[in-house]
């Protein structure tokens, strides 16, 4: 049996590059690095439950678990790779597609203005920090769990998914954070709800979740498609500047 | 049989007219059609039987059975307007699909599979926000985008806090403390958090804003009002299951109480600083959700019947103030960008419509809203004269609110010069445009949709009667909430 610790650190490091990274090209595979370590943390505490639950149960979970992650991913990456083509441009009248070559000049001029500078991760470092420093001072003042593991590991993704939303720039990094949020409370939910104590994980619920995570991905790659088609950036300030 | 047919009959029908979605008519009548035939499915499912189906408990009992209808009325009613007042190219299939989510949330039984199925139900209707219409040669708002990512980002938020509310909820054993603060009074501070994001509580109400200012009119309607009563059903059965946290927390009663209070009050007086109707109207709705909290948390067998009966009001209310929103804001033939003060004289019917909905989300006869707001009252009264003139003056405020901005917008005198200048310079401009037959008179004197014009009379005509006789509605939500352990405990 794998030690607990290892798929921790994936979390832990995974959940971190999500929030102090920028470019999509690192957060992506740092996702699909949390899925996986959240999967076999996830497989470990079951397998090695007090009460556990049959084999198949637990193999169920498990791959239930991994094809979510791997599907998110592969949803997330799929939009940011199709970014470069245009949709629909045959339905626009001429306001329409003038408003998007205007777009276009004004993402252009963004990207040319602002070159890789080291002080864009003095915010996402300080918060990432922080996050550290709650995540250590909740388990020790609310523990939930009966393990100091799975507190760390909720309370972290839960935390991280939260200060993301705060630094972020961009939809991407959004949907990072909603992401990480709810694999927070899906992972305190299997390894909770299971406890002994509890009334048991209920299969729905788990299907339901890992439904709920698809479909997260889905509306963010929706929304991100639509607003690169709209602003030919992903950048909130952009969205913010011209709310039209 | 039944229930699965009641469950999956929408959503498959709701694939079908998202593939036609193009031929609108059709899939108009078919969605109708598919309301109609969930309304039969729904009158042969027995009450308060238990129903095992995969693992899932399901049971409809009378009060479920009642809001289920109004779902299916009101979506049906939105389907038929969508006809005249164009709205999303997916409008239909994402409608029905939030339907047949939310009605089958009134079904169930787990607080785990209902909060994860509205929090489905919230991404559909994400989808439905940033929705064009067939063959629009315009882009998407962005407006409209930051309004549904807004909205994305503080449902999911609210779905964690509830959702950790609720795991917490499951491993509670009586008397424990987990850290430095009892766990009942960590679960009643998530869970009310994540239901005042629900209800746009302020100051939790930013996303309600921007949704009813930027979003198409049906869409908003359907998003607030099913929401607002999935939210509270989901809420009754978590208090159902776990009144420890009522009990432990008398104090934190208090708190929460005051919290809808505030709302109203605040929500009150920034109606009087609005200056559009979209914006006036989400402050009439955020001075509501402060009432219907403030009726819930209460706790009493009054007050959660104001809040019920008020809930079921707001939602005809809702769908007759922005039935006529929509018509008021549907091209009228005259110049436009033009402020316009005559909107009454205009379109008579919607001004009438919207007029009347705004006093029935206030709660004053003979409309709809006014007995669920006095079982309100009385529930402050009650309690408190503190706690009743601030409720009082809230609605006060709201009321003269409504007032201003009728008298600056539907009341005015009627057009004036410049806007027959600004008429006649666009219509010398699109002289060539317009078809010979059609002179400017005609176009100036368009009627309203003949279809949408009698619905917003139905609607009103629905408030006026259930405002003139409340009894039996009422009598059917006594008797629910008679069985409610919780506030039997309390």
């Amino acid at each position: 049996m794998i030690d607990p610790i290892w798929p921790l650190l994936g979390l832990t490091l995974s959940a971190g590059a999500i929030l102090l990274l920028q470019d999509w090209r690192f957060t992506f595979p740092a996702l699909l690095l949390n899925y996986l370590s959240l999967t076999v943390f996830l497989g470990q505490r079951l397998f090695t439950a007090d009460q556990p639950l049959d084999y198949w149960t637990n193999s169920t979970i498990i791959a239930v678990k991994l094809m979510t992650g791997i599907a998110v991913t592969a949803i997330l990456t799929i939009t940011a790779l199709m970014f470069s083509q245009d949709f629909g441009l045959e339905e626009l009248d001429e306001f329409g597609l003038a408003e998007l070559r205007r777009a276009a000049r004004a993402a252009q001029r963004l990207r040319a203005s602002r070159p890789f500078r080291l002080s864009d991760y003095t915010i996402p470092f300080w918060a990432l920090l922080l996050a550290l420093l709650a995540t250590f001072a909740l388990v020790s003042i609310y523990p939930v769990a009966t393990s100091p593991l799975v507190d760390f590991a909720w309370y972290w993704l839960g935390l991280t998914g939260l200060f993301t939303l705060a630094v972020a720039a961009d939809l991407r990094k959004v949907g990072l954070g909603l992401l990480l949020c709810l694999s927070s409370i899906d992972l305190l939910y299997t390894a909770v709800v299971n406890a002994p104590n509890a009334s048991g994980v209920g299969v729905m619920a788990l299907a339901l979740l890992s439904f709920l995570t698809l479909s997260l991905a889905l509306a963010v790659a929706y929304l991100s498609a639509l607003l690169y088609d709209r602003l030919k950036t992903l950048e909130l300030s952009e969205l913010y500047n011209q709310r039209t | 049989m039944l229930y699965l047919l009641f469950i999956l009959f929408p959503i498959s029908m709701a694939a079908t007219c998202f593939v036609l979605r193009k031929y609108t008519e059709l899939i108009i009548v078919a969605a109708v059609g598919t309301i109609f035939t969930q309304a039969f499915f729904l009158a042969q499912i027995p009450l308060d039987d238990l129903t095992r189906i995969l693992g899932i408990i399901l049971s409809l009992n009378a009060l479920n059975r009642l809001f289920i209808f109004l779902f299916l009325s009101i979506g049906a009613l939105a389907f038929i307007v969508s006809w005249h007042l164009p709205h999303g190219e997916n409008f239909i299939p994402v409608t029905l699909l939030m339907l047949a989510l939310n009605c089958t949330i009134l079904l169930l039984q787990d607080p785990f599979l209902q909060l994860l199925l509205l929090l489905s139900a919230s991404l559909t209707a994400v989808l439905a926000m940033v929705d064009l219409p067939t063959g629009a040669g315009a882009l998407v708002g962005t407006r409209v985008i930051a309004t549904a990512i807004k909205y994305l980002i503080l449902m999911i938020i609210a779905g964690m806090l509830i959702y950790l509310s609720f795991v917490l909820m499951d491993i509670y054993q009586p008397g424990e403390t987990r850290g430095q603060f009892p766990l009942t009074r960590f679960i009643l501070a998530l869970l009310t958090t994540g239901f005042a994001l629900r209800f746009a509580l302020i100051p939790f109400q930013t996303w309600l804003n921007d949704l009813v200012e930027d979003g198409s009119p049906m869409v908003t309607a359907l998003v607030i009002s099913i929401f607002q009563i999935t939210s509270l059903f989901v809420l009754v059965l978590a208090l159902q299951r776990f009144p420890t946290i009522l009990i432990e927390n008398p104090f934190g009663l208090t708190l929460l109480r005051i919290g809808g209070i505030v709302t109203s009050v605040s929500a009150g007086l920034l109606t009087l600083s609005q200056a559009s109707l979209r914006r006036t109207l989400a402050y009439l709705l955020i001075y509501n959700s402060g009432m219907v909290f403030y009726g819930l948390v209460s706790i009493s067998e009054i007050g959660l019947m104001g809040a019920m009966f008020e809930l079921f009001n707001q939602t005809l209310a809702i769908m007759l103030l922005f039935v006529s929103l929509a018509l008021l804001e549907f091209p009228d033939g005259r110049a436009p960008g033009i402020e316009r003060h005559d909107l009454l004289r205009r379109w008579p019917v919607a001004g009438l419509g919207f007029i009347s909905g705004g006093l029935a989300l206030l709660g004053l006869p003979p409309f709809s809203g006014y007995a669920s707001k006095m079982l309100i009252y009385q529930e402050a009264a009650q309690r408190s004269w503190l706690e009743f003139l601030p409720l009082l003056l809230a609605t006060a405020l709201a009321g003269l609110g409504l007032a201003r901005i009728c008298q600056q917008k539907l009341l005015g005198a009627s057009a004036t010069d410049d806007d027959l200048l600004g008429t006649r310079q666009t219509a010398l401009v699109f002289q060539e445009l317009l078809p010979p037959t059609e002179s400017l008179a005609e176009r100036n004197l368009k009627a309203e949709p003949t279809s949408t014009a009698i619905l917003t009379l139905l609607l009103l005509g629905a408030c006026l009667v259930i405002g003139l006789y409340p009894q039996p509605l009422l009598a059917m939500i006594s008797d629910v909430i008679q069985s409610l352990t919780f506030v039997q405990a309390l």
